[in-house]
């Protein structure tokens, strides 16, 4: 079962139906986590939303306890959020991106993706990881393909992933791909 | 009845009847058996008597009428700061029990009146909506809005003949969602575009719209759908609302099912065209009325997104409540069957003064002149009745 943990989004639903064509998916508002469902899932998703990691506290000490022992997925403010809790700047970035399709550029540290293949995606994204960044085991793997800002990571020992743009969106090709590769990883 | 007058048989009769454009021309519900007005307590209970499995419905098996604004947060628990008030009703709906069909060309011959006042009071000057459109850009670039739409209100007092500025500008402006209310104490004149919900069986289907061009002479639609697309602010905006209306649709949608069956098409209305996209889905089994409304209301393309942090930070800056504006009108069928739209492009007309409220969003490009100009441009067919 994969377990998606809300932050208010307007695209969690999104995330929802995308995850349910691969396995039983239950979704729960971040103020109204249920242990026994955590205890449970198999895979743990933080899903996009508004503001920025610090707003949530919660999803914060979920990830560490849950670090190393389940899959987990961030999207958006998901994948910030992770990164967060690893010690990385969230900030603000000079161009901002809402409802933006843009390219993603895979590079060599990826496990999941070809070095060199290129993504169409969605972007609703204000704020952005401070570079440089450095936690153990963790790859900035896919990267915007004109402002290099980090797209997505890989941590293939702990089995953590995380995109900054929206593989939900309409705006993203073949997003459903992007997610069964990490779901299988 | 005879059909050619049947318009001004019922101005003269007294009561209360709706108007609301259909397939062919226009349906008139009038002989209403009950008025129900809407409440935090009777909300609930009243959606649930449209949960019926009845096999044989009744045309007059339904329910008219609208949501307003405030009793749409009520629902989905988003609490409104105290605002000035009208004590207008929140929501008020209508059992019909007759229904009558009537044709594109609505005539009627209007009652005299002295010549109303053509003049119109503006809520917030340009100067004061510029103040709260930089606040708002601040919090999109913090991320806690990616989208937000401010409302300002256009106000006039006087009398009016609301079967008559609805016939005028059914004329001018035959919107796919216009709707009249005409009743003692109050009348709501629509030319609202917007389709919210059309629910049949199991099909559910929305029809955003993000996106409005002025017209002028050298445009025509096809110039204006490349307008939109060749516009990466309105491409963008538009999108935003296309994810937001998926994902409403797929809180009550089976996986896999969500689909846009149209994507960024161009309508033509009097004084502008506007960017629509169509969506639509199929209901998960047992999903009732309440479900519905809660997912899909209010209307996502008129507050911003993401909803539900967006509706909080407009309700702490609106001063003056919104009434009807971003509620929605529409009917539900016994049997749970509805199709309503979003209450946009439309005049409350309460103890003699009129009330027209636009909002138009701010995106991190969007600057504030031409969002207060679009304002104005959404207003406009509704102020030029009054000339």
């Amino acid at each position: 079962m994969i377990y998606v943990i809300d932050h208010k989004d307007s695209f969690t639903h999104n995330v929802v139906h995308q995850l349910s064509l691969f396995d039983q998916v239950l979704c729960d508002d971040f103020s109204k986590v249920s242990k026994s469902k955590l205890n449970q899932a198999s895979t743990i998703v933080f899903s996009p939303g508004p503001g920025s990691p610090k707003d949530y506290p919660i999803s914060s000490k979920i990830y560490k306890k849950f670090k190393g022992k389940k899959k987990i997925i961030g999207i958006c403010l998901g994948f910030q959020q992770i990164l967060f809790c690893e010690g990385a700047s969230i900030i603000e970035q000079k161009k901002i991106y809402h409802g933006f399709q843009s390219e993603v550029l895979v590079n060599k540290s990826s496990k999941l993706f070809n070095n060199g293949q290129k993504f169409k995606v969605g972007r609703y994204h204000s704020l952005k990881l401070k570079e440089p960044f450095k936690a153990e085991n963790f790859d900035i793997t896919m990267r915007c393909a004109i402002s290099g800002a980090a797209m997505s990571f890989e941590n293939n020992i702990d089995k953590i992933y995380g995109f900054q743009f929206h593989p939900e969106s309409f705006l993203t090709i073949n997003g459903k791909i992007l997610i069964k590769k990490i779901l299988s990883a | 009845m005879n059909k050619t007058n049947i318009l001004d048989q019922i101005s003269l009769l007294d009561k209360p009847y709706i108007i609301y454009r259909s397939k062919k021309g226009f349906c008139l519900y009038t002989d209403f058996s009950k008025k129900i007005i809407l409440t935090k307590k009777n909300i609930t209970s009243f959606l649930k008597k449209t949960n019926q499995k009845q096999k044989k419905l009744k045309k007059t098996d339904l329910y008219v009428g609208f949501f307003g604004y405030e009793i749409l947060n009520d629902l989905i628990n988003v609490k409104i700061p105290k605002q000035k008030e009208t004590n207008f009703p929140k929501g008020i709906f209508y059992k019909p029990e007759k229904i009558i069909n009537l044709n594109e060309d609505l005539q009627y011959q209007p009652q005299k009146i002295k010549k109303t006042d053509s003049k119109f009071k503006i809520n917030i000057d340009r100067k004061n909506y510029t103040k709260i459109f930089n606040k708002f850009k601040t919090k999109i670039k913090k991320g806690e809005t990616y989208q937000i739409k401010i409302c300002t209100k256009y106000r006039n007092k006087s009398k009016i003949d609301p079967l008559d500025y609805f016939c005028r500008l059914t004329k001018t402006n035959l919107a796919p969602e216009a709707f009249l209310i005409k009743d003692k104490e109050y009348s709501i004149i629509s030319c609202s575009p917007e389709t919210l919900i059309i629910k049949k069986g199991n099909s559910i289907s929305t029809k955003p719209i993000a996106g409005t061009l002025k017209k002028n002479p050298q445009l025509n639609k096809y110039k204006a759908l490349n307008y939109f697309r060749k516009n990466i602010k309105e491409t963008k905006e538009h999108n935003m609302i296309v994810d937001m209306e998926r994902n409403d649709l797929s809180r009550i949608c089976l996986p896999g099912t969500v689909k846009i069956n149209k994507e960024k098409i161009v309508e033509e209305y009097k004084d502008l065209y506007h960017y629509v996209s169509l969506i639509n889905g199929k209901l998960k089994k047992n999903v009732q009325t309440i479900d519905i409304i809660k997912s899909m209301m209010p209307g996502g393309s008129v507050i911003g997104c993401p909803k539900i942090n967006t509706l909080n930070l407009l309700n702490h800056q609106e001063k003056e409540e919104r009434n009807i504006y971003t509620g929605s009108f529409g009917y539900i069928m016994f049997n749970g069957d509805m199709k309503f739209n979003i209450i946009i492009r439309s005049i409350l007309y309460y103890k003699n003064v009129s009330e027209i409220s636009v909002a138009s969003g701010v995106v991190i490009d969007s600057n504030a002149k031409n969002e207060f100009n679009e304002n104005f441009i959404k207003a406009k067919a509704l102020i030029d009745l009054y000339k």
